[in-house]
């Protein structure tokens, strides 16, 4: 394996944003890229996220993350799993869980989507 | 009235239907009325991931929702029917009685002109509207509850 790459398929300019944010904290990488479902139906999402995969992770395992795993996003990614196009889709995005994916690279499967979804979860919290 | 939204939308149970619609209206079940889908379990599986709890989901053909529909509009239940396109609705609006507005969400697909950002309707889709106003129902653009609704069909477009 020659590492991961995603896609992440988000609402509205979701994806864009948290990519830009991951730029900031992570410095520029090639590993993500980002996608709105505007506008998209069901089966043009899916074709976009396969076209994006083809061009920038052939050769890489895939991954993709989305923001709700019962939004048309994240049911366009579920489809593309149950298609065997991804090998894991990472549900609830937010920028710890990305830090994650980009520095744990290299860490076997189960051990980088576990840390991964751990880190995103453990971010949520409140102070009152 | 029991079914509280009829609504065409081709991504069927999503964000704009279980965030905006459902925490508006409140169902207790969302009947969703497709021949393919009622056929497909990997599908309904997909859907119902969507669906927030105590919210029941049903997928129907359009034969049993034929049959169906009539004793769920007169029985007190919350219910959202969704079908994703306006051929399955039409024909519903044809076949049970009852049926007095349709709610039309996302319709991007296809070459149809561009009504509103999240509805390209093509000469088959204003036909079919053109027939439901004709039976009476009116047919409104509403992507989420708080947008500004806007009817549809030759009426609307004078």
């Amino acid at each position: 394996m020659t590492g991961r790459c995603g896609v992440v398929v988000a609402h509205g300019r979701l994806a864009d944003g948290l990519l830009s944010a991951l730029s900031r904290v992570a410095g520029e990488q090639n590993s993500l890229w980002a996608l709105s479902n505007e506008g998209l139906a069901g089966a043009d999402l899916e074709a976009q996220i396969t076209s994006i995969l083809a061009d920038r992770c052939a050769g890489r395992e895939a991954y993709l993350l989305s923001d709700m795993e019962g939004g048309s996003c994240g049911q366009a990614c579920r489809r593309l799993l149950a298609k065997g196009t991804v090998k894991a889709v990472l549900y609830g995005v937010n920028l710890p869980l990305l830090v994650e994916f980009v520095f744990l690279q290299d860490e076997a499967f189960e051990r980088f989507v576990t840390a991964a979804v751990e880190k995103g979860r453990r971010a949520l919290g409140v102070h009152a | 009235m029991s079914v509280v939204l009829f609504r065409v939308d081709e991504r069927l149970i999503h964000g704009q239907v279980v965030v905006g619609w459902a925490r508006q209206l409140r169902p207790r079940r969302i009947i969703v009325v497709d021949d393919a889908l009622a056929e497909d379990e990997l599908e309904q599986s997909i859907y119902r991931t969507g669906i927030p709890e105590g919210i029941d989901a049903d997928f129907w053909s359009e034969r049993e929702a034929v049959r169906a529909l009539p004793g769920v509009l007169k029985s007190s239940e919350r219910v959202f029917v969704l079908t994703a396109d306006l051929a399955t609705m039409a024909q519903l609006t044809l076949e049970v009685e009852g049926i007095r507005e349709v709610n039309v969400g996302c319709l991007h697909h296809g070459d149809g002109r561009r009504v509103l950002p999240y509805v390209r309707l093509d000469e088959g889709d204003e036909r079919l509207i053109d027939e439901m106003s004709d039976r009476g129902v009116r047919v409104v653009a509403r992507d989420v509850p708080s947008s500004a609704p806007t009817q549809l069909g030759a009426q609307a477009r004078g």
